[in-house]
């Protein structure tokens, strides 16, 4: 089966300024690529190129099979929902979905029918007729997914979509990212900065930093392959603290153990990343055989955001 | 999932403008700009009929003078319409979900220019009964609202072409809007000329080299001087070869340089 997006040697310049330098990967159709970078790493850049927005400086790529010398033809097959776009404020939700089924081909009875059906799915039914200036910002970025769906599209596109939203408006956006995955069996690129998200609905994550590929693969993979340093967090009795220092000092593996905020009692311990799993295996098994009272553990590193900061601050 | 069997429109652009039309008349800003219009042209008409009643002015110069001002006038509203087009959306944040359309930018320019233009033919539509009521009974009423709506569309397709041209390469809605209103000015101050710097082999090239100028100078010839059709035919040479071009211009502008940053590549 070709892959959704292929990309090979995709470079964007604006002047002298390199904001995408040699973006080469491939995902397949189906899956949910969480596309995380830190400000300026060139996700948005990369998403415009890939949405036909912007042409590349050199590469190529194809979406949905449609080499990057047919814009309209990937346009047609793609569905985008910018970061912050401007929505007609004068327009209701209804019309708005209207006038794009129509750009998108749609003729007029079977544009209302698509309007009115993808604003019951995005949960906008009952505020169809309202005018867009009145519509939240959760609400908005609902009309603006439901707005990339009007064309049943193989590929869509969503440029940080929980932006600015509150916990709930986050969770009705990352419900509609795993629903358009699923029941439409579409492609997902998401672009966002909140790692969170693209460890709950993400199969897979491309990590950009300063315009480069710094890591693809499974969300686990990725994890994995940073070796970043696994920490633990941990709380002991508030009188048995010295003694549990003491203890953890003398493991094998650990590497710095310092005191931490919080609860009295808290500290973290940090292995050297060798053999992470053990180190804080045996470092718990000494606390208990010494009859510290271990009130909580908690294993924390190797997870995306380890391999986030290690991948993005290192470059 | 369902395979993308839907194809691009044929005739988008009619899309487009269609949506336009509704902001720009359902909103309400094209039924601000034409309610002004008609209390210009109430007034200009109540002054020219008060004129003409003391013998100041007139009949076919009271007919001229206010048909002239209304092309003006209108070519002016789908200029200021037109210099909003683009910049406008570009600045609102909604060019982007315009661009990914599978639609040639091209035919996005066009439906834009075209509910621009609607507006001078409202304001023309609305002068009518104005010159008929100046006209009647010197039998020039025909001649003038055809030579005006001739004119005047000429007119309008290069001020509205020209708005949207200006609204493609602006960073802001408001440089547009002002280099926009800048060349309009520039355009009419020959008519603010003092009489003797519009005659003279240099004077008379700049008034047929100017578009504004030659269009009503054409108008005038036929309304106030009677003039057939044929008779002045020269001096609609610069506002034909204007519209046109300009028309060429934006449509090259749109299809090429239409972009979601001022200087940003496709």
């Amino acid at each position: 089966m070709s892959a959704a997006v292929e990309a090979d040697g995709v470079r964007k310049l604006y002047g002298e300024l390199v904001a995408v330098e040699d973006l080469t990967f491939s995902v397949a159709p189906g899956q949910i690529l969480g596309v995380l970078g830190p400000n300026g790493a060139g996700k948005t850049t990369a998403i415009r190129v890939l949405t036909t927005l912007l042409a590349p400086s050199r590469g190529t790529f194809a979406v949905a099979g449609v080499p990057h010398t047919r814009p309209l033809e990937i346009r047609r097959r793609i569905g985008v929902l910018p970061e912050s776009t401007g929505y007609p404020e004068r327009q209701t939700g209804e019309e708005f979905m209207r006038y794009h089924a129509r750009l998108y081909g749609h003729a007029r009875a079977s544009a209302v029918a698509v309007a009115a059906k993808l604003l019951a799915d995005v949960g906008l039914a009952d505020r169809r007729r309202s005018l867009i200036a009145g519509y939240s910002r959760g609400m908005r970025q609902r009309l603006g997914i439901a707005r990339a769906l009007v064309n049943e599209p193989r590929v869509v596109f969503l440029d940080e979509p929980t932006l600015g939203l509150d916990p709930a408006g986050q969770r009705q956006v990352l419900s509609l990212v795993r629903r358009i995955a699923r029941e439409r069996g579409a492609t997902v690129l998401l672009s966002t900065h909140l790692l969170a998200e693209v460890e709950e609905v993400c199969s897979h994550v491309l990590i950009l930093n300063r315009g480069r590929v710094a890591a693809l693969g499974t969300v686990s993979e990725v994890a994995r392959r940073a070796a970043a340093p696994r920490s633990a967090r941990l709380r002991v009795a508030p009188e048995h603290v010295e003694e549990a220092l003491s203890v953890l000092a003398r493991a094998p593996g650990i590497e710095h153990l310092a005191r931490a905020d919080g609860a009295p009692g808290s500290l973290t311990a940090t292995n050297d990343g060798r053999t992470p799993n053990g180190h804080m295996n045996e470092a718990l098994r000494r606390l208990v055989e010494t009859g510290v009272p271990v009130l909580s553990f908690e294993l924390e590193g190797a997870r995306l955001s380890d391999a986030f900061l290690a991948m993005t601050e290192a470059g | 999932m369902v395979e993308a069997e839907l194809t691009t429109p044929r005739r988008s652009w009619t899309i487009v403008g269609e949506w336009e039309l509704r902001d720009l008349w359902l909103g309400g800003r094209g039924l601000l700009l034409t309610l002004a219009f008609s209390v210009l042209v109430s007034m200009l008409t109540y002054l020219t009929a008060t004129n003409r009643a003391l013998n100041f002015l007139e009949q076919r110069e009271s007919v001229n003078l206010t048909l002239q001002v209304a092309i003006a006038v209108g070519a002016l509203l789908a200029l200021v319409a037109a210099a909003d087009t683009v910049s406008g959306e570009r600045e609102r944040g909604t060019l982007e979900t315009l661009l990914l359309a599978p639609i040639p930018r091209l035919q996005l320019t066009l439906g834009k220019l075209g509910a621009a233009f609607s507006l001078s033919v409202a304001a023309f539509a609305i002068t009518i009964p104005y010159v008929w009521f100046l006209g009647r009974g010197v039998g020039i009423v025909g001649a003038a609202l055809a030579s005006g709506a001739f004119v005047g569309m000429l007119l309008a397709v290069f001020l509205a072409s020209l708005g949207t041209l200006v609204s493609v390469f602006a960073a802001s809605n408001r440089v547009s809007l002002s280099v926009s209103l800048f060349l309009l000015l520039a355009l009419f101050a020959p008519t603010q000329f003092p009489s003797g710097a519009q005659q003279g082999w240099l004077g008379e090239f700049l008034l047929r080299a100017n578009p504004l100028t030659a269009g009503e100078h054409y108008v005038g010839k036929i309304v106030v001087d009677g003039h057939a059709w044929s008779q002045d035919v020269l001096w609609l040479a610069s506002p034909i070869v204007a519209a046109a071009l300009f028309a060429l211009l934006v449509a090259v502008a749109g299809a090429r340089f239409m972009h979601l940053s001022r200087g940003s590549s496709r």
